[in-house]
């Protein structure tokens, strides 16, 4: 069992820097025993000081790492609403709280598999975490990682040089057709899904509820193994207050229901009902 | 918490001895286990668990939470995983742990009330219920049990007699006058009552003009209830004779203890814990400091001592 007294953390911002609008990168120093993390795993952010917002809000973590004998977390995230816009306010040397890593990550199947990451917009966010493993952790193990990146429009396509040193090939798509394809970036990866080896890829995806839906229909159409990050309004983080559920797919099973924070938010794509919800 | 501070803190409820008065609320502390990462949940006054049904039950469709100013409102709607399921699956972790257990249970028809609570009674580990009659009584068109003092007689009175354990019933505070209910369920025979449940709310997108929560209303709970819950707790103190146990917004120890003030002879967390999940050790650890400072040796000399 896990020690009481450290399962809640304390970070310190380094840096929380507006990439362009609305968007924001914070880096963080954790504690040196802070838990190592499964990409897709997430924490619970909350400011220290101050009642507002009430609760914690979840967040991917999009990197960590040791610096200078330090550890390192990174959070990409949007302003969404108050909470978030809130937590953009927070400076160098204000502390939040942190419950985490959480829930269920990635799982990267062993042996020379094609790895295809499909992003949107801040689906980003943890698809990053999982190109570093992949490249770092996994070096030499895995087949090629592909990355599918589509956003809004060409300034939300961030960080593109350090994920062209990730990932062996990218593949860009804009809604409003600024850059790369011009169209929702699952048309990319459905245009190409006959090419991916069944057998031998899988397919990691992260976005909107509406894309990743999607990609659960690509899925079943090539028979592609395809793992989704889901999200859903979070109160606890730690599976306790129900407000995260979403339903299992299967017959027989309509009473049954999944926690995204706890059994997710990874799930691979056929666990899921993905008519429960709207949108 | 050990030796001398423990024996300071220790409450009777309906019979039913808590080292200290501080539960968790139900709904808010999963099955215990989910806790168990970040606290020694021995040390706890008692664990109240997810309200228990006879079936297992699915619960709303999302959005199922809101948050709001100073609180939330969730429309969770009643899920778990029913009682069978929880005896099996749940209770075996809640008996290596050595804190009382206490069965929230809830149901269509008095029946399965009555069921869920004869079930309950027969399994090893638990040691009290706790009656949510916050729920529609489907025979009688879908209104409350909560909200009638005769169903609420009914529901209560029906219990009683499906079980030897205590009987806490648990008050929706969405009614005009909570002392009738409060007077009725103790005619009924309900060894202590608690109070509140959730104040019925409802919260706008008004970018799209939907509500928030896909169930339209949801149940408001957090610090945003706390003076209502209070000023409940006080007037139902002083219209029954059995033990009253305060819940809604306690966040921290002296929210707590105004609670026991106003006369509740424990106390329930259940939001604090969503925020941060040690508020129920640190509210424990709080009103012990209390009481050395303010050099009370006995809880049983706090509760109850509003001056008006
Ligand atoms: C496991 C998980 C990982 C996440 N990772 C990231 C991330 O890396 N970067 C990032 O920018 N965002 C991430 N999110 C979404 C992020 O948590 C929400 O944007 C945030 O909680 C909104 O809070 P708010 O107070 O600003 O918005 P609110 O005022 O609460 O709501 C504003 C809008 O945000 C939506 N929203 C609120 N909470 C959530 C939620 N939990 N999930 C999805 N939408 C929500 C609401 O429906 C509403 O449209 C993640 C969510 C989950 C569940
Ligand atoms: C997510 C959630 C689920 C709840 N589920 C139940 C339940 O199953 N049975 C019940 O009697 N009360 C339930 N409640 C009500 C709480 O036990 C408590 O009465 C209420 O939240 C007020 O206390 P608080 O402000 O400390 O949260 C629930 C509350 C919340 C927030
Ligand atoms: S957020 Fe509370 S159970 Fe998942």
């Amino acid at each position: 069992m896990a020690d009481p007294e450290k399962s809640i953390a304390t970070g310190i911002i380094i840096s929380n820097r507006e990439i362009f609008k609305d968007h924001f990168l914070m880096i963080l120093r954790v504690p040196a025993d802070f838990r190592a993390s499964v990409p897709g795993q997430f924490v619970m952010l909350r400011r220290e000081e101050g009642d507002h917002p009430f609760l914690g809000r979840p967040f991917s973590i999009h990197s960590l790492y040791s610096m200078n004998g330090e550890t390192v977390m990174e959070i990409l995230y949007r302003i969404s609403g108050m909470g978030t816009a809130l937590i953009a306010r927070l400076t160098a040397d204000d502390r939040v709280t942190i419950l985490g890593p959480l829930g269920r990550g990635f799982d990267v199947p062993v042996g020379k598999k094609k790895i295809v990451l499909v992003a949107g917009g801040m689906g980003i966010a943890p698809l990053f975490y999982l190109a570093e493993y992949c490249l770092e952790e996994r070096r030499g193990e895995l087949g090629e990682t592909v990355l599918y990146f589509g956003a809004q429009s060409s300034h939300h396509l961030f960080g593109l040089d350090r994920l062209e040193r990730l990932c062996s090939s990218l593949k860009l798509s804009t809604d409003d057709g600024t850059f790369g394809y011009h169209g929702p970036v699952t048309d990319l990866v459905a245009g190409d899904a006959l090419s991916f080896e069944r057998n031998d890829s899988t397919l990691f995806a992260c976005g909107p509820y509406g894309m990743i839906k999607e990609m659960a229909r690509i899925a079943e159409k090539f028979s592609i193994p395809c793992q989704v990050s889901v999200e859903e309004k979070m109160a606890c983080g730690i599976g306790a207050c129900l407000g995260c559920a979403v339903r299992a797919s299967g017959e027989n099973t309509s009473k049954r229901f999944m926690r995204v924070c706890k059994e997710g938010p990874v799930f691979d794509t056929r666990e899921i009902d993905w008519n429960w919800r709207e949108g | 918490m050990k030796d001398n501070n423990s024996r300071r803190l220790a409450v009777d409820i309906g019979g039913l001895v808590l080292k200290n008065p501080v539960m968790t609320a139900s709904g808010t502390f999963g099955y215990g286990e989910e806790y168990a990462a970040y606290i020694d949940l021995s040390v706890l006054g008692a664990i109240v668990v997810k309200g228990l049904s006879i079936t297992p039950r699915e619960g709303n469709p999302p959005s199922r939470i809101m948050e709001t100013a100073s609180g939330m409102l969730n429309a969770v709607g009643l899920e778990n995983v029913g009682v069978r399921a929880f005896i099996d699956e749940k209770l075996p972790f809640l008996r290596e742990v050595d804190v009382p257990v206490i069965a929230n249970i809830l149901g269509d028809t008095v029946e399965e009330y009555c069921e869920v609570a004869h079930i309950l009674s027969e399994a090893e580990g638990i040691h009290a219920l706790e009656v949510n009659i916050s729920c529609p009584n489907v025979a009688q068109g879908g209104i409350d049990f909560g909200v009638n003092p005769e169903l609420a007689f009914k529901v209560t009175e029906g219990v009683k007699n499906a079980t030897d354990l205590p009987v806490i019933v648990k008050l929706t505070p969405n009614v005009t006058d909570i002392t009738e209910i409060a007077k009725s369920v103790e005619d009924a025979g309900a060894d202590a009552i608690s109070l509140i449940n959730t104040l019925t709310g409802l919260s706008i997108d008004i970018e799209k003009r939907i509500p928030h929560l896909k169930n339209i209303t949801g149940g408001l709970s957090g610090p945003a209830i706390k003076p209502v819950a209070l000023r409940m707790v006080w007037e139902v103190v002083r219209a029954v004779s059995v033990p009253v146990i305060g819940v809604g917004g306690i966040m921290k120890a002296g929210d707590a203890l105004e609670f026991l003030v106003a006369g509740a002879r424990a106390v329930q967390v259940g939001t604090a814990n969503f925020v941060n999940p040690r508020s129920t050790v640190e509210i424990i650890k709080g009103i012990a400091a209390y009481m050395e400072r303010k050099g009370i040796d006995d809880i049983k000399d706090l509760i109850g001592t509003l001056k008006t």
